[in-house]
Protein backbone atom coordinates (compact mmCIF):
# COMPACT_ATOMS: atom_id res chain seq x y z
CA UNK A 1 0.00 0.00 0.00
CA UNK A 2 1.42 3.67 -0.24
CA UNK A 3 3.16 5.12 2.05
CA UNK A 4 2.53 8.82 3.33
CA UNK A 5 2.66 10.28 6.73
CA UNK A 6 -1.51 10.64 7.88
CA UNK A 7 -0.99 13.65 9.43
CA UNK A 8 -0.85 15.17 6.18
CA UNK A 9 -4.78 14.27 5.62
CA UNK A 10 -6.88 16.72 6.56
CA UNK A 11 -4.65 19.56 7.42
CA UNK A 12 -5.21 23.27 5.37
CA UNK A 13 -2.14 23.59 3.41
CA UNK A 14 -3.16 26.98 1.61
CA UNK A 15 -5.95 30.21 2.09
CA UNK A 16 -6.05 32.44 -0.49
CA UNK A 17 -6.20 35.98 -0.39
CA UNK A 18 -9.90 37.11 -1.83
CA UNK A 19 -10.18 37.82 -5.66
CA UNK A 20 -12.98 40.31 -6.65
CA UNK A 21 -15.04 38.54 -9.12
CA UNK A 22 -15.88 41.71 -11.94
CA UNK A 23 -18.65 41.48 -14.45
CA UNK A 24 -15.70 41.25 -17.27
CA UNK A 25 -14.28 38.11 -15.87
CA UNK A 26 -17.73 36.59 -16.20
CA UNK A 27 -18.04 37.72 -19.47
CA UNK A 28 -15.13 36.76 -20.80
CA UNK A 29 -15.29 33.09 -19.37
CA UNK A 30 -18.80 33.30 -20.91
CA UNK A 31 -17.36 33.90 -24.54
CA UNK A 32 -15.14 31.25 -23.74
CA UNK A 33 -17.33 29.02 -23.72
CA UNK A 34 -19.70 29.86 -26.55
CA UNK A 35 -22.28 30.53 -23.17
CA UNK A 36 -25.99 31.98 -24.76
CA UNK A 37 -27.72 31.59 -21.63
CA UNK A 38 -29.33 35.21 -20.30
CA UNK A 39 -28.79 34.17 -16.53
CA UNK A 40 -25.42 34.53 -17.18
CA UNK A 41 -25.11 36.84 -19.66
CA UNK A 42 -27.89 39.19 -20.49
CA UNK A 43 -27.85 41.58 -16.93
CA UNK A 44 -31.64 42.65 -18.18
CA UNK A 45 -33.46 39.27 -18.86
CA UNK A 46 -31.16 38.14 -15.67
CA UNK A 47 -33.46 40.45 -13.30
CA UNK A 48 -36.39 37.98 -14.09
CA UNK A 49 -34.47 35.29 -13.29
CA UNK A 50 -34.59 33.56 -9.96
CA UNK A 51 -31.22 35.53 -8.66
CA UNK A 52 -32.47 38.68 -10.09
CA UNK A 53 -29.22 39.63 -12.00
CA UNK A 54 -26.32 38.15 -13.36
CA UNK A 55 -24.58 34.91 -11.86
CA UNK A 56 -21.50 33.28 -13.05
CA UNK A 57 -22.22 29.67 -15.03
CA UNK A 58 -21.87 26.69 -12.43
CA UNK A 59 -18.23 26.23 -13.70
CA UNK A 60 -16.87 29.02 -13.14
CA UNK A 61 -15.94 27.92 -9.85
CA UNK A 62 -13.81 25.90 -11.18
CA UNK A 63 -11.04 28.85 -12.39
CA UNK A 64 -10.21 29.98 -9.46
CA UNK A 65 -6.22 29.32 -8.94
CA UNK A 66 -5.23 27.77 -5.77
CA UNK A 67 -1.85 29.59 -4.59
CA UNK A 68 1.59 29.97 -6.27
CA UNK A 69 2.49 26.91 -4.10
CA UNK A 70 -0.15 24.44 -4.40
CA UNK A 71 1.43 21.81 -6.35
CA UNK A 72 4.76 22.12 -3.84
CA UNK A 73 2.03 20.34 -1.18
CA UNK A 74 0.97 17.73 -3.10
CA UNK A 75 2.42 14.66 -2.25
CA UNK A 76 4.50 13.00 -5.31
CA UNK A 77 4.26 9.39 -6.42
CA UNK A 78 6.73 8.52 -9.24
CA UNK A 79 6.54 10.07 -12.44
CA UNK A 80 4.54 13.32 -12.84
CA UNK A 81 0.80 13.61 -12.32
CA UNK A 82 -2.12 14.78 -14.11
CA UNK A 83 -5.71 15.96 -13.43
CA UNK A 84 -7.88 12.49 -13.99
CA UNK A 85 -10.81 14.11 -12.99
CA UNK A 86 -13.09 17.02 -10.39
CA UNK A 87 -16.03 16.36 -8.20
CA UNK A 88 -17.35 19.65 -7.69
CA UNK A 89 -20.33 20.71 -5.37
CA UNK A 90 -21.98 24.02 -6.37
CA UNK A 91 -23.38 25.19 -3.24
CA UNK A 92 -24.23 28.58 -3.74
CA UNK A 93 -23.82 31.23 -7.03
CA UNK A 94 -21.68 33.08 -7.36
CA UNK A 95 -22.77 36.81 -8.25
CA UNK A 96 -20.31 39.93 -9.92
CA UNK A 97 -18.69 41.55 -6.93
CA UNK A 98 -18.45 38.72 -4.72
CA UNK A 99 -15.02 38.34 -3.06
CA UNK A 100 -14.06 34.36 -3.41
CA UNK A 101 -11.38 32.94 -1.78
CA UNK A 102 -9.92 29.15 -1.43
CA UNK A 103 -9.09 27.30 1.25
CA UNK A 104 -7.12 23.51 0.77
CA UNK A 105 -6.05 20.53 2.18
CA UNK A 106 -5.67 16.43 1.22
CA UNK A 107 -8.60 14.87 1.57
CA UNK A 108 -7.18 11.59 0.60
CA UNK A 109 -4.38 9.10 -0.76
CA UNK A 110 -5.43 5.80 -2.62
CA UNK A 111 -3.85 3.15 -4.46
CA UNK A 112 -6.22 1.48 -7.77
CA UNK A 113 -4.83 -1.08 -9.94
CA UNK A 114 -6.10 -1.51 -13.23
CA UNK A 115 -5.71 -2.43 -16.87
CA UNK A 116 -2.23 -0.53 -17.40
CA UNK A 117 -0.87 -1.17 -13.26
CA UNK A 118 -0.74 0.10 -10.41
CA UNK A 119 -2.22 4.42 -9.99
CA UNK A 120 -1.73 6.52 -6.86
CA UNK A 121 -4.51 8.99 -6.64
CA UNK A 122 -4.16 12.27 -4.26
CA UNK A 123 -7.20 13.97 -3.55
CA UNK A 124 -7.53 17.67 -3.00
CA UNK A 125 -9.96 19.64 -1.95
CA UNK A 126 -10.32 23.31 -2.42
CA UNK A 127 -13.46 25.17 -0.34
CA UNK A 128 -14.61 28.64 -1.98
CA UNK A 129 -15.92 30.68 0.10
CA UNK A 130 -17.35 34.17 -0.55
CA UNK A 131 -16.91 37.21 1.73
CA UNK A 132 -20.29 36.80 4.02
CA UNK A 133 -17.86 33.70 4.49
CA UNK A 134 -20.60 31.85 3.22
CA UNK A 135 -19.53 28.12 1.13
CA UNK A 136 -20.03 28.50 -2.46
CA UNK A 137 -18.60 25.26 -3.61
CA UNK A 138 -16.00 22.59 -2.70
CA UNK A 139 -14.00 21.46 -5.77
CA UNK A 140 -12.16 17.61 -5.27
CA UNK A 141 -9.47 17.52 -7.45
CA UNK A 142 -7.99 14.22 -8.46
CA UNK A 143 -4.25 13.91 -9.45
CA UNK A 144 -3.34 10.23 -10.71
CA UNK A 145 0.78 9.69 -10.38
CA UNK A 146 2.21 6.40 -11.83
CA UNK A 147 4.61 5.17 -9.40
CA UNK B 1 -37.49 22.31 -19.53
CA UNK B 2 -39.40 19.79 -17.87
CA UNK B 3 -41.28 19.52 -14.63
CA UNK B 4 -39.34 17.16 -12.39
CA UNK B 5 -42.48 15.18 -12.29
CA UNK B 6 -42.49 14.84 -16.18
CA UNK B 7 -38.59 13.92 -16.09
CA UNK B 8 -38.49 9.98 -17.19
CA UNK B 9 -34.98 7.87 -16.62
CA UNK B 10 -33.56 7.99 -20.37
CA UNK B 11 -34.32 11.25 -20.96
CA UNK B 12 -31.43 12.83 -23.16
CA UNK B 13 -29.37 16.08 -23.18
CA UNK B 14 -27.92 16.79 -26.76
CA UNK B 15 -26.59 15.23 -28.63
CA UNK B 16 -24.76 18.47 -29.28
CA UNK B 17 -22.00 19.06 -31.78
CA UNK B 18 -18.88 21.42 -31.43
CA UNK B 19 -15.68 22.14 -32.92
CA UNK B 20 -13.69 24.18 -29.82
CA UNK B 21 -11.60 26.59 -31.52
CA UNK B 22 -7.41 27.27 -30.50
CA UNK B 23 -8.37 30.43 -29.74
CA UNK B 24 -11.19 29.70 -27.41
CA UNK B 25 -8.88 26.96 -25.77
CA UNK B 26 -6.12 29.56 -25.04
CA UNK B 27 -8.83 32.56 -24.07
CA UNK B 28 -10.50 29.85 -21.47
CA UNK B 29 -6.61 28.36 -20.44
CA UNK B 30 -5.72 32.34 -19.56
CA UNK B 31 -8.50 33.41 -17.83
CA UNK B 32 -8.03 30.13 -15.31
CA UNK B 33 -4.71 31.45 -15.26
CA UNK B 34 -3.05 28.23 -16.91
CA UNK B 35 -1.13 30.76 -19.68
CA UNK B 36 2.02 31.24 -17.84
CA UNK B 37 2.41 27.57 -15.99
CA UNK B 38 1.15 24.97 -18.61
CA UNK B 39 1.67 25.89 -22.68
CA UNK B 40 0.37 22.31 -23.46
CA UNK B 41 -2.78 24.81 -23.92
CA UNK B 42 -1.79 27.64 -25.51
CA UNK B 43 1.28 26.55 -27.64
CA UNK B 44 1.74 23.80 -30.12
CA UNK B 45 5.45 23.53 -29.95
CA UNK B 46 5.34 23.01 -25.97
CA UNK B 47 2.25 20.53 -26.18
CA UNK B 48 4.00 18.95 -28.95
CA UNK B 49 7.55 18.10 -26.58
CA UNK B 50 5.19 16.60 -24.13
CA UNK B 51 4.16 14.32 -26.11
CA UNK B 52 0.61 15.25 -27.21
CA UNK B 53 -0.87 15.80 -30.67
CA UNK B 54 -0.94 19.50 -30.51
CA UNK B 55 -2.68 21.76 -27.86
CA UNK B 56 -5.41 20.38 -25.44
CA UNK B 57 -8.22 21.66 -23.44
CA UNK B 58 -7.58 22.17 -20.52
CA UNK B 59 -9.52 19.62 -18.14
CA UNK B 60 -11.59 22.29 -16.48
CA UNK B 61 -12.63 23.94 -19.63
CA UNK B 62 -14.56 20.12 -20.34
CA UNK B 63 -16.50 20.17 -17.54
CA UNK B 64 -16.96 23.60 -18.38
CA UNK B 65 -18.78 22.05 -21.50
CA UNK B 66 -20.16 19.43 -19.43
CA UNK B 67 -21.82 21.72 -17.35
CA UNK B 68 -23.18 24.20 -20.03
CA UNK B 69 -24.74 20.81 -21.40
CA UNK B 70 -26.57 20.89 -18.51
CA UNK B 71 -27.28 24.32 -18.33
CA UNK B 72 -28.31 24.42 -21.35
CA UNK B 73 -31.06 21.88 -21.07
CA UNK B 74 -32.43 23.74 -17.23
CA UNK B 75 -32.70 26.66 -19.39
CA UNK B 76 -34.41 29.87 -18.11
CA UNK B 77 -35.64 26.89 -15.54
CA UNK B 78 -35.47 27.61 -12.03
CA UNK B 79 -33.39 24.28 -11.02
CA UNK B 80 -29.65 24.25 -10.78
CA UNK B 81 -26.71 22.30 -11.41
CA UNK B 82 -25.76 21.09 -7.46
CA UNK B 83 -22.78 18.46 -8.37
CA UNK B 84 -20.77 17.32 -11.42
CA UNK B 85 -18.01 15.01 -11.65
CA UNK B 86 -15.49 14.07 -14.25
CA UNK B 87 -12.89 11.75 -15.39
CA UNK B 88 -10.52 13.15 -17.71
CA UNK B 89 -9.58 9.54 -19.83
CA UNK B 90 -8.24 10.69 -22.88
CA UNK B 91 -6.99 14.44 -23.72
CA UNK B 92 -9.77 16.95 -26.07
CA UNK B 93 -8.11 18.83 -28.93
CA UNK B 94 -9.40 21.92 -30.05
CA UNK B 95 -10.53 22.10 -34.16
CA UNK B 96 -11.55 18.22 -33.72
CA UNK B 97 -15.69 17.78 -33.95
CA UNK B 98 -16.71 16.98 -30.32
CA UNK B 99 -20.25 15.41 -29.48
CA UNK B 100 -21.55 16.22 -26.31
CA UNK B 101 -24.13 13.74 -25.11
CA UNK B 102 -26.15 13.19 -21.82
CA UNK B 103 -29.11 11.21 -20.26
CA UNK B 104 -31.03 11.27 -17.14
CA UNK B 105 -29.99 7.98 -15.03
CA UNK B 106 -32.26 8.33 -12.11
CA UNK B 107 -34.69 10.35 -9.87
CA UNK B 108 -35.07 10.89 -6.99
CA UNK B 109 -38.67 12.82 -5.58
CA UNK B 110 -37.25 13.00 -1.75
CA UNK B 111 -35.27 15.83 -2.24
CA UNK B 112 -36.28 16.63 -5.87
CA UNK B 113 -33.22 15.87 -7.62
CA UNK B 114 -32.22 14.04 -10.99
CA UNK B 115 -28.84 12.35 -11.44
CA UNK B 116 -27.88 12.61 -15.11
CA UNK B 117 -24.90 10.77 -17.06
CA UNK B 118 -22.71 13.42 -19.61
CA UNK B 119 -20.09 12.49 -21.73
CA UNK B 120 -18.06 14.22 -24.41
CA UNK B 121 -16.74 11.96 -27.67
CA UNK B 122 -15.19 12.25 -30.94
CA UNK B 123 -15.88 11.53 -34.34
CA UNK B 124 -15.19 7.73 -33.84
CA UNK B 125 -17.42 7.74 -30.82
CA UNK B 126 -14.31 7.28 -28.12
CA UNK B 127 -15.16 8.85 -24.39
CA UNK B 128 -12.74 11.19 -24.08
CA UNK B 129 -14.09 12.63 -20.78
CA UNK B 130 -17.42 11.16 -18.64
CA UNK B 131 -19.38 12.63 -16.12
CA UNK B 132 -21.92 12.48 -13.81
CA UNK B 133 -24.32 15.34 -12.87
CA UNK B 134 -27.15 16.24 -10.01
CA UNK B 135 -30.07 19.14 -11.04
CA UNK B 136 -32.24 20.12 -8.10
CA UNK B 137 -35.45 21.03 -8.87
CA UNK B 138 -37.56 23.80 -7.00
CA UNK B 139 -39.33 22.38 -3.98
Amino acid sequence: MVDFDPAIINKVFENTDPVEVKPEMIARFCASLGESNPLFTDPEAAKKGPYGGIVAPPSFAVTFRNGRHFFDHIPRYGRRGFDAGKDVEFVAPIHPGDKISLSSHVKEIYEKTGRTGTMVFVVIRSTLKNQKDEVVAHIDHRFMNRP
Amino acid sequence: MKKFEELTIGDTLGPLDLIVTKEQCRNYAKISGFGEVAGRFTDEEAAKKEGLPGIILPGNMSLGLLSKLVTDWIGPANARLIRMGTTYRVPVQPDHRLVLNGFVTNTNPNDRTAEIDVWIENEEGERLVTGTATVEFPK
